[in-house]
């Protein structure tokens, strides 16, 4: 009797395995990707709208079958914004999980990571960290968002355009910081204007008093600020010093929070515009409880480029290594996601904005590309 | 006046900082525990009373409430985790790692249930600006000064004037002779560190009023607060909380001539050296 029930249970399994093979289309196989972003920490604000970002693509491409039959799995790692930690993610799912392409950002982090990328040559897609190194960090790393320099020279033309000759500089001491510090200094003194100070906070900082007096005391017309996190204490801050000048940023400055507090009214930033379709935004809302801001619209534009990049490997036939990713994503170039993107180089172009907080709205007064 | 604005806003933070060292050599002269989750507490506080406020509790009453709710979580440390340590054998290194657990939980708890983004106080009194010619101050500023200096005069005054005050100062000096003498020490651990938690709850809520929540903010507070307890000698309240406000103003006016790079570590290099020559510290008893 028990040696009848094991046969029955053979035979189903059988059957079952012979269904399955012909419903589903033939060589179908999970394809994994990786992350590594900062889920806990100061960074993790930016990082859990980055991983929402990502995932939010992957489940609609899942839901509609995956890409040509394949579902997409992306496994997050947690890096807290630390370059040693992001090694030792890499590691992890390159080396353990094999996967050949990983989502990044913050600069520090994605520049220890990019010689390994060269060395096992896995495609790195950074959507949010904006150094000027990254554009040339590793043949294997792409930018969907423009470095800091593109966005620094948007702004200067801006700034000597409504007669800022001087400016005084706070920047974050890490590698985005110094790098935005180190773009707007060159680019601002090539233009003719002249540069009264510049003070360093740490990355989570929220006392900024001490820099902005010190900063205030050299009398600039505007105050460049490089800073990934803290905007809104900064926003109090300056409010509380009633300082009279004009205050001005990139996109890192586009902290929803920030951009509600009263305080920020008059601040100007420059925005990559990434803007998602009012469904989209909705759907998002309804799926996380959450507003899409800034970095989600960004992962999941970078998403939706690999999924074409992806598709287009399938198409060939070819075999999912960050080799043929990167060669099909040079070869497609020109992609029309949430913004229109072309890579002529590891970086995208793309246009950007100046952007005004004004009574809780961020709102544009001019767009531009720093070509 | 950008060097009297500094000096101002030193003072403030250094004000708060040292009722944060105040409250850690309590600890620490009694008990002998590196007690590092007390970061934690100062960050708990602060989350505790952040949530009472936005649930309509009036900014006092959420001060309270926190301080009692962190006085209870001391006690709850000291009571089932540092004496069951104690009792088992456990060294001062055993005690400093699960204390250093401790703090790690407590943070990451704060980061799941508050999210880990910097969060405001939704007290618009506190952003209000009081300006004396070209020095301002905020609310919370002055709150932060006002009762800080506070805090610190109770602490002195409960140290020396109250039978439990002169009971922990007993204990601190001899925990033998207090335990032969029925002074029951391991009790006045319980207290020491319910009391040093309450304290370190008021500049933990009165900060962040002004400079916002972060769950992992109390670190770097608790050790500027260790390093003026040390160089202030430790045991003396009064040490404690001068250097911490001496290192504060002066890491604040060393921006006038040294970039913000150098000015951690050169207060920290200028410590350094300070120890070399004094190392029982400032104030230090014989």
């Amino acid at each position: 009797m028990r040696g009848r029930g094991c046969f029955w249970l053979v035979a189903a399994a059988g059957c079952a395995w012979l269904i399955g093979a012909a419903i589903s289309p033939a060589g179908a196989e999970t394809i994994h990707f990786g992350a590594i972003v900062p889920l806990t920490g100061p960074g993790a604000v930016i990082g859990n709208q980055e991983m929402r970002g990502i995932q939010f693509a992957i489940d609609q491409a899942n839901a509609k079958g995956g890409v040509q039959g394949n579902p997409v799995q992306v496994q997050f790692e947690d890096n807290q914004a630390k370059p040693d930690q992001s090694v030792l993610s890499f590691n992890k799912l390159v080396d353990l999980q094999g996967v050949p392409m990983i989502f990044t950002g913050y600069s520090g982090p994605t520049l220890a990571m990019a010689p390994l990328a060269t060395r096992k040559k896995v495609l790195m897609v950074n959507a949010g960290a904006q150094s000027d190194r990254l554009g040339t960090a590793s043949p294997y790393l792409v930018n969907t968002i423009p470095s800091t320099s593109d966005e620094v020279k948007v702004m200067v033309r801006y700034l000597m355009d409504h007669g800022k000759k001087t400016a005084a500089v706070l920047y974050e001491n890490d590698a985005a910081g110094i790098g935005g510090r180190d773009d707007f200094v060159t680019d601002y003194q090539k233009a003719g204007g002249k540069i009264t100070g510049q003070e360093p906070t740490q990355f989570g900082q929220t006392d900024y008093r001490p820099a902005l007096l010190k900063l205030a005391g050299t009398n600039p017309d505007v105050l460049y600020v490089v800073i990934t996190a803290g905007m809104v204490p900064l926003a109090d801050q300056l409010h509380q010093m009633g300082g009279h000048w004009l205050v001005a940023g990139s996109t890192f400055m586009s902290d929803p929070q920030a951009i509600a507090d009263p305080s920020s009214t008059g601040l100007i930033h420059t925005q990559v515009q990434v803007n998602a379709p009012p469904e989209l935004a909705a759907e998002f809302q309804k799926k996380y409880g959450a507003e899409m801001d800034f970095f989600a619209r960004q992962y999941y534009n970078a998403t939706q480029i690999i999924l074409t990049v992806l598709d287009k490997v399938l198409t060939e036939k070819k075999k999912v290594t960050g080799q043929n990713l990167r060669t099909a994503l040079f070869e497609i170039k020109t992609f029309q996601g949430l913004i229109p993107m072309e890579f002529n180089s590891n970086t995208a172009t793309v246009p950007i904005a100046i952007n005004e907080m004004r009574d809780g709205k961020d709102v544009t007064l001019t767009t531009a590309t720093a070509q | 006046m950008v060097l009297l604005q500094l000096l101002l806003n030193g003072i403030v933070t250094g004000c708060a900082l040292g009722v944060v060292a105040v409250s850690f050599a309590l600890v620490y002269s009694t008990t002998r525990i590196f007690h590092v989750a007390h970061a934690g507490i100062y960050t708990l506080g602060g989350y505790l009373a952040w949530s009472c406020v936005t649930h309509g509790v009036p900014d006092p009453v959420a001060l309270l409430l926190a301080m009692l709710a962190c006085t209870l979580l001391g006690a709850l440390i000291q009571a089932q985790l540092y004496a069951r340590l104690e009792r088992r054998g456990a060294t001062h290194l055993i005690v400093l790692i699960a204390s250093l657990g401790v703090l790690a939980v407590i943070q990451n708890v704060i980061a799941a249930v508050y999210s880990p983004n910097i969060l405001q106080f939704p007290s618009a009194w506190a952003a209000g600006v009081v300006a004396v010619g070209r020095l301002r101050l905020t609310y919370a500023q002055i709150a932060t000064l006002g009762i800080s200096l506070a805090a610190f005069v109770a602490v002195l005054l409960f140290a020396r004037l109250t039978l439990l005050g002169k009971r922990i100062r007993a204990v601190a000096s001899n925990p033998f002779l207090a335990e032969i003498t029925r002074l029951e020490p391991r009790r006045v651990y319980i207290y020491v560190i319910g009391i040093a938690s309450a304290v370190v709850c008021v500049p933990g809520v009165l900060v962040p009023l002004d400079l916002g929540l972060q769950p992992y903010g109390g670190v770097t507070p608790l050790l500027t607060a260790t390093i003026a307890m040390i160089a202030g000698g430790v045991g003396s309240f009064a040490g404690a909380f001068m250097l911490s406000v001496a290192i504060v103003v002066f890491q604040n006016l060393s921006l006038l001539v040294i970039p913000g790079e150098w000015s951690i570590g050169i207060t920290f290099f200028i410590f350094v050296v300070f120890m070399l020559f004094r190392p029982r510290g400032l104030f230090a008893s014989a």
